[in-house]
């Protein structure tokens, strides 16, 4: 049944996936395409927002490249944030989608409260922080000075303000969280009830069963955890401006700059797209290596509706 | 005892992340005076309910809210229904170019928004967009990277012996997602509706750039509209955040069980 | 059936009507006022000019904290609003029309001796003028009256220098409350932060805007930058910003510091406060002639305006006696205004007027490099590093110059 299938989808050439795509493909062209393309021509111009524009050919990469430093200090910033901040969001939404996963009372009220600080917005999450870190009144050193720890200058110390900027980040895990969650509420639990008839551990029905099946969540997660650590701004852009010294000076943050303060839209264009192909590059090289690791119920491979 | 311990946690965690809204409540009902004084009050001496009635009546925030409503909730649909569509595109079918296509799409994600928005304006301008809420509206009907990629992924979790019973049935394509994979991805559907909305609720760059007059205003410009260039009113900021929470967050403790619905689990006894 | 079904309510929301002004002409205003009192004033000053121009509608754009990135954009897209506020023109200028012929054309009726000079060129770049001056501020300092009484230490006079103001500092230095004299802000706006090398005798960069080696990095300006960082080590001084995000405004109002250094924009919420204070101009560095930085703003026309004529009519208006009077939320620009109401004469905002009489001399530094803001962005990690340090503030500085180099052709 299903070879005839595919063998009359390969004479006639099969409708039914496009029109289900179309209205991606279509949106692509009418609100991605341009854009994409018209920051590309920009990357090759001196192109201030207003005034004359100026054909410049690679000029802009080249003088990032060689001639810029903080091109290289903040991609260092964004490199490390990312590095740590990856890893540990997914971990730990993992520990807490586990966490939630136990059947107990009361379990709404505790996944809407760790959803919760996804919901507040930007403006008031970033005072929220700033009261949290002062150095001689925040809660945080008042916490630590319970415990005989003297805290240090979180926002003001190079040495902890990409830490702290990190745990502010991870304080919106509710996102990932709830998509972990809904992933392991779809494994079968035939599954763990046939393991714990055969005897097996609770720790090894995480390893051999839970992850293997989440694992297409837990790409998921990889991959937009990747993209959005890339693309931070907004929290560092409110709580440090990018300070002290520089410390939490992050890729988008410069890009930001280059567009909005400095004008120089081609310079901003062309780090856009230095900043996506690092991406684009970094993520593709997850998907290539993710076929080992990931376990898909429903592949296609084998079939398909086609 | 793994009980207690497991309570115990789910208290201890979900406090640290309460705390943040427990914060911004509190600061709302302050006086200006106890937000300066140092070092800070934590309890205010007297709860200034008013503050909130204040805040609200400082700007027209009704017209706010019902520009916020319409966006949301038409975008919301548009998203749901474009996503999953597409996602189902990509994860069901196999088809000449499907792998680089979605790759593509996945690409889409990475653009930073800085260099895509003179062009996206120039062109929503063209249309005689600007100021008006379609460039809100609008595109999320064309289904949105985040979104796509995760239906996907959902759905590549159901097994896919579900579909070759329901074509054995004689199911074409179109019922096999409207009948079958829909109702499975109902969770997945909720995830992406709860994020879209959060998404639109509180975005504040796009309606900063597509929209002039404040007649056409949403609430996170409106709250944006606090912080000045030399003086912040926090006070209204928290009573304006704290109202703008409270949607949302009624919203989500009821859909919330939705995401957790084992739809799946249940219906693939045997 | 689907596609059809989505694409009819696509289509219902792309028919949704737009705007639709047909009847009136529209102005469009944008502003970054964003507090109550201003859109108030504003929009007051807005009716009456619709009032006087029937069937011309002005539509205030309140663009708040996003007003850069919004200008932008919409600039970027070629769609600017008609008239808007504007302090930055070396930035914005190719967007502005130039407006010396209108201003000529109509002297009389701007009556212009009426305005200081020093206003008119706020926004002068290369011989044209982009803006009508709106309202400014000159930088002065603030002090608590009573926390003087309370320590016996004198007020400050005119005339004052920064040893002056050094010694009366250290004695309100108590840790036990927290309590400073003064406060340095370790990230100052380097736009106001250059009146202290002005009154030093130097500036960040040359007036023909080509060199930064000898200026910014002179003995004179290491001079300015190691004094304050002296005052942050000595305690004569609380550091601003460098973790502790509490303002130096809130630390005035509660009474932690006893001098405030700071503009007009600070003295309302001062007003509310309810604290006895008084205001002297700036100190000066020994018997060298001091300089404020003037914060000035201008309301500019588009150079895409669709109705030049009728957006100038709104900008001379806005200049006019009676609209100037209406704004009180600024230092008026006409004199006479300010006569009338006794703001030259009154002690709390005599210094402010005081301020502008000297400060005429000196060009900003971003009239005069086009790539002034990524020079700055350098400089303000000099300055934040030499606080963060406390002292040495010659290599920061020479750091600075060296990595600004590829900014200054």
């Amino acid at each position: 049944m299903t070879d005839a299938r595919r063998f009359s989808s390969r004479r006639r050439p099969n409708l039914a996936p496009w029109l289900f795509i179309s209205p991606w493909i279509l949106g692509f062209f009418l609100f991605t395409l341009g854009p994409m393309v018209f920051s590309l021509v920009m990357s090759l111009y001196d192109w201030p927002v207003v005034g004359d524009r100026r054909f410049v050919g690679l000029d802009n990469y080249r003088v990032m490249l060689t001639q810029d430093p903080k091109f290289w200090q903040s991609l260092g910033v964004t490199v490390k944030f990312a590095a740590i901040f990856v890893p540990l969001n997914i971990l730990l939404s993992f520990l807490l989608a586990i966490l939630l996963n136990v059947k107990v009372r009361g379990t709404a009220l505790f996944r809407t409260a760790f959803y919760l600080p996804s919901i507040i917005s930007g403006v008031a999450l970033v005072m929220i922080w700033k009261w949290i870190y002062s150095k001689d009144y925040g809660l945080l050193n008042y916490a630590l000075s319970l415990m005989g720890v003297d805290g240090p200058n979180w926002l003001g110390d190079p040495h902890w303000s990409i830490l702290a900027i990190i745990i502010a980040s991870l304080w919106g895990l509710g996102g990932t969280m709830l998509i972990l969650l809904a992933g392991l509420q779809s494994i079968p639990k035939e599954l763990y009830e046939a393991a714990r008839v055969s005897g097996v551990p609770a720790w090894a029905q995480t390893v051999y069963i839970t992850i293997p099946m989440l694992s297409p969540m837990l790409l998921f997660t990889f991959v937009t955890s990747l993209i959005s650590a890339f693309q931070q701004l907004t929290i560092a852009l409110l709580l440090t401006k990018g300070g002290p010294l520089n410390s939490t000076y992050f890729f988008a943050m410069y890009i930001y700059d280059n567009a909005f303060k400095f004008h120089d839209m081609g310079y901003a264009a062309a780090m856009s797209w230095v900043m996506f192909l690092i991406i684009l590059i970094l993520s593709m090289a997850v998907l290539k290596y993710s076929a080992a690791w990931v376990h898909y119920e429903g592949d296609v491979k084998g079939g398909g509706n086609g | 005892m793994a009980r207690t311990f497991t309570y115990g946690a789910l208290i201890f965690l979900s406090a640290l992340f309460v705390a943040p809204f427990l914060w911004t409540l509190l600061t709302a009902v302050k006086t200006e005076a106890e937000l300066v004084a140092w070092p800070p009050v934590f309890w205010p001496e007297d709860w200034r309910w008013e503050n909130f009635a204040t805040s609200w009546a400082e700007q027209p925030f009704g017209t706010y809210l019902q520009n916020s409503m319409t966006v949301v909730v038409l975008s919301t649909i548009g998203q749901v229904f474009s996503s999953s569509l597409v996602a189902f595109g990509f994860a069901r079918f196999r088809f000449p170019g499907r792998d680089p296509i979605f790759v593509l799409l996945l690409a889409t994600m990475m653009i930073p928004w800085d260099v895509k928005m003179i062009p996206l304006y120039m062109e929503f301008n063209f249309l005689g967009w600007i100021n008006t809420l379609k460039p809100l509206i609008v595109p999320a009907w064309f289904g949105e990277a985040f979104f796509i990629f995760l239906l996907r992924q959902y759905i590549m979790t159901v097994p896919m012996e579900i579909d070759e019973a329901a074509r054995m049935d004689g199911a074409n394509p179109w019922q096999l997602y409207w009948r079958i994979h829909l109702p499975l991805m109902l969770p997945g559907l909720v995830l992406v509706g709860t994020f879209h909305f959060m998404n639109a609720w509180n975005d504040y760059l796009g309606p900063l750039i597509f929209l002039n007059d404040q007649t056409k205003y949403t609430l996170p410009l409106g709250l944006g509209l606090f912080q000045g260039r030399h003086d912040v009113d926090n006070i209204a900021i928290a009573a304006i955040t704290v109202i703008l929470c409270l949607p949302p967050l009624v919203l989500f403790f009821f859909v919330q069980r939705y995401i957790m619905d084992n739809a799946l689990g249940s219906s693939v006894k045997g | 059936m689907t596609i059809t079904r989505r694409m009819l309510l696509a289509a219902t929301i792309l028919a949704l009507p737009g705007a639709s002004f047909a009847e009136d002409q529209v102005l469009r205003f944008a502003t970054w006022n964003t507090d109550p009192e201003s859109i108030a004033i504003n929009q007051a000053i807005a009716t009456k000019f619709e009032e006087a121009n029937p069937g011309v509608k002005v539509q205030i754009e309140l663009y708040g904290d996003g007003f850069d990135d919004k200008l932008t954009a919409a600039m970027g897209a070629g769609d600017a609003p008609d008239l808007m506020y504007m302090w930055n023109f070396p930035a914005y200028k190719d967007a502005l029309l130039p407006i010396d012929d209108l201003i000529a054309r109509d002297a009389a009726e701007l009556n212009l001796d009426d305005i200081p000079s020093g206003l008119m060129n706020i926004s002068k770049i290369d011989g044209k003028t982009y803006a009508m001056p709106i309202g400014f501020t000159t930088q002065v300092v603030f002090y608590n009256k009573d926390m003087f009484a309370a320590a016996g230490v004198p007020e400050p006079q005119a005339g004052w220098t920064w040893a002056d103001l050094r010694t009366a500092a250290a004695k309100f230095r108590n840790a036990e409350t927290k309590t400073y004299g003064y406060a340095v802000d370790a990230k100052p706006d380097p736009f106001d932060f250059e009146q202290f090398l002005w009154s030093n005798g130097t500036k960040y960069i040359s007036d023909d805007g080509k060199t930064l080696d000898g200026y910014m990095n002179s003995p004179e300006a290491a001079e300015v930058l190691d004094m304050f960082a002296d005052m942050i080590k000595t305690e004569e001084a609380v550091a601003l910003n460098i973790g502790d995000d509490t303002p130096g405004s809130a630390l005035f109002k509660t009474g932690k510091i006893a001098m405030f250094q700071s503009a007009m924009w600070s003295k309302t919420g001062i007003d509310e406060s309810g604290i006895d204070y008084g205001v002297a101009p700036l100190p000066a560095f020994g018997s060298k002639p001091v300089h404020s930085v003037i914060g000035a703003s201008g309301l500019s026309i588009s150079k895409d305006a669709k109705d030049p004529e009728l957006a100038w009519k709104f900008v001379k208006f806005f200049s006019t006696p009676e609209a100037v009077e209406m704004r009180t939320n600024d230092l008026p620009i006409r004199t006479s205004v300010a006569e009338k109401l006794g703001l030259a004469t009154d002690p709390i905002t005599k210094p402010f007027f005081d301020m502008l009489a000297v400060s005429n001399r000196e060009t900003n530094a971003f009239l005069k490099n086009p790539n002034w803001g990524q020079i700055q962005a350098n400089l303000a990690t000099a300055i934040e590093a030499t606080m963060v340090d406390q002292g040495n503030a010659k290599a920061h500085l020479d750091e600075a110059v060296a990595a600004s180099a590829r900014f200054l052709n």
